[in-house]
């Protein structure tokens, strides 16, 4: 067979049926498609075996590195217990996990309400823009760790300033992100546009807020990463649940192993978030991927 | 149409300057262009990058100011975009996110024509057979080769019926066996309905094959060198003998020696 794959190469409906023929699978195709896969979930295995028979047989100090499989357990305990109801302090991964995930969405949301009509309105109106901009780029390029005293002195231990730190934390990026999108929508576009009678309003809405919204997407990308950081500093700093607090308290209390379980899952928590965006950014904007195939 | 011969568009001692940013400064762009279009005429501008001639029919779409002189498009004055006048662009400037058939429909929904909503799915239909499309409906720009994307540019503009068809170098940026298609096709569609059309290009030979007149414009300021009358008959791409004829090597060779200067002026000033 002399076919070589083209991911350009397509099928329209006015094609000749003759042109298509159905070549089958080979053994070969499905190994060329699954090996990526394949060879990763080899890969990790690998990986936490060798961790295991290393912390096994190298005689190291489970306080410093736990057994893979003692962290999975904890992982699992604390993820299928629950803290009992009236609980001082709870044990339980998932409680800490969801106070985690919901801050960090309700501050992704809040970051998304303000940054994105924020960031359009920066990149629509010049005055707008020359007003705001100094503050948006003062801000942004402070690093978010340092203002975390200041909201623990106005907010407290609460869980309003953790998630005002994640809104700090998530919103730059958005709002960024959205103003170069509108900035930066192709001038034949917007002359197209005019040319076949365009107001500013349809300008706006027909032209650069799809234009913008892939931008949108990767900015909310960035948010999810910063936010994630911001999740974690201000359960670290203050506050007495989420899974930065988690890590601290086991540490103190010399379980390594929980201490461990807890970074896999904000691993797992944020490629999760990360490769959602990425393949919500695909399927919006299909364009933009197939440009750089 | 009882308007044949006379000028639909008329230019009378056009002039376009632009501001440069960084010194302060004015660029002419175009100086005291005097040209009459016939309704039914195809003109086309030929001349050496940089010399204004995309200036001109974005003074015609009404996308820029002019500094002085007028442009009026059957008597009116040009002040912004209207529906009587369409555009080909050259990189196409199809919306990524619409289909083909969303692309070609985008111009009613950005103007009332009157027209119901029976007619515009009747006249997308049929700008989409013009070119050549019919099938493509669904598919995304993206998807589509420089070519068709390009036709997809010009059954755009002629869902509107415009008037006046503007085309800025719309084959520049395509290969040259599709461009020879495109040419071709664009020649078919001119004569299916009588468009009247002012083309820019680079090509001498494109320009001979498609324009009722060439109009030679100089390097910067642009101003109109010389109109050359094309009389071969048409159609001209199908017909070898017009681009083996002598007459057809004779005004290429004319145009070529006019642009010449012009052209080496642009490496002089680069």
């Amino acid at each position: 067979m002399s076919t070589k794959a083209n991911k350009n190469a397509q099928v329209f409906e006015t094609d000749d049926p003759n042109r298509i023929q159905d070549i089958g699978w080979t053994f070969r195709e499905v190994w060329r498609r699954s090996r990526g896969f394949v060879v990763t979930s080899l890969n990790i295995t690998i990986f936490f075996i060798l961790w295991e028979l290393v912390t096994i047989y190298g005689n190291i100090n489970s306080l410093f590195l736990p057994r893979a499989s003692d962290m999975f357990a904890e992982l699992w305990t604390g993820l299928t217990t629950r803290a009992p109801e009236g609980a001082v302090f709870s044990g339980s991964i998932l409680d800490h996990f969801l106070h985690s995930f919901n801050n960090l969405m309700v501050g992704l949301a809040i970051a998304c309400a303000i940054g994105i009509p924020g960031g359009l309105l920066m990149g629509g109106n010049k005055y707008i823009e020359s007003i705001l901009s100094p503050y948006v780029w003062a801000l942004a390029s402070l690093p978010r760790i340092a203002l975390v005293p200041l909201f623990i002195l106005f907010l407290g231990f609460t869980t309003t300033m953790q998630v005002t730190i994640i809104v700090i934390s998530a919103v730059f990026p958005i709002m960024i992100n959205a103003w170069a999108g509108v900035k930066t929508t192709e001038k034949s576009l917007l002359a197209a546009a005019k040319v076949f009678g365009a107001n500013r309003r349809q300008l706006y809405i027909k032209v650069v807020l799809p234009y913008t919204l892939p931008f949108i997407i990767s900015g909310i990308q960035q948010g999810i990463g910063r936010g994630l950081i911001g999740v974690v500093i201000a359960e670290l700093f203050g506050g007495s649940n989420g899974l930065g607090y988690l890590i601290q308290r086991s540490a103190d209390t010399f379980n390594t192993a929980m201490t461990f379980a807890v970074l896999l899952l904000l691993i797992i928590m944020s490629l999760s978030l990360i490769n959602f965006t990425r393949w919500l950014e695909a399927y919006v904007a299909p364009w933009r991927n197939t440009n750089h195939v | 149409m009882s308007l044949q011969n006379e000028p639909i568009i008329v230019a009378k001692d056009l002039t376009i300057s632009y501001e440069l940013h960084r010194e302060r400064k004015k660029l002419t762009a175009l100086q005291d262009i005097n040209l009459d279009v016939k309704a039914g005429e195809f003109v086309v501008l030929v001349g050496p990058s940089g010399c204004g001639k995309t200036s001109f029919t974005n003074a015609i779409s009404g996308l820029v100011p002019k500094e002085s002189g007028s442009v009026t498009v059957r008597g009116e004055e040009v002040t912004g975009p209207g529906p009587d006048r369409a555009m080909v662009f050259q990189d196409y400037a199809l919306l990524p996110w619409r289909t083909v058939e969303s692309n070609v429909r985008m111009p009613f929904e950005f103007q009332d024509l009157g027209i119901s909503e029976s007619e515009k799915n009747k006249r997308v239909k049929e700008c989409l057979d013009l070119v050549d499309l019919t099938g493509f409906e669904k598919s995304f720009p993206y998807e589509l080769s420089g070519g068709m994307k390009q036709r997809v540019g010009i059954a755009r503009a002629l869902t509107t019926h415009p008037d006046i068809l503007l085309a800025d170098e719309p084959f520049a940026g395509i290969d040259a066996m599709t461009r020879e298609a495109m040419q071709a096709e664009m020649e078919r569609i001119v004569m299916e309905t009588g468009q009247t059309c002012v083309f820019i290009t680079h090509s001498i030979d494109e320009a001979i094959l498609l324009g009722d007149r060439v109009a030679v414009i100089s390097y910067r300021p642009g101003k109109i060198k010389e109109i050359v009358e094309v009389g071969f008959p048409r159609p001209r791409m199908s017909n070898s003998e017009v681009k083996t004829s002598r007459e057809y090597a004779k005004l290429r060779d004319h145009i070529w020696k006019l642009v010449k200067d012009e052209a080496s002026q642009t490496n002089r000033g680069e």
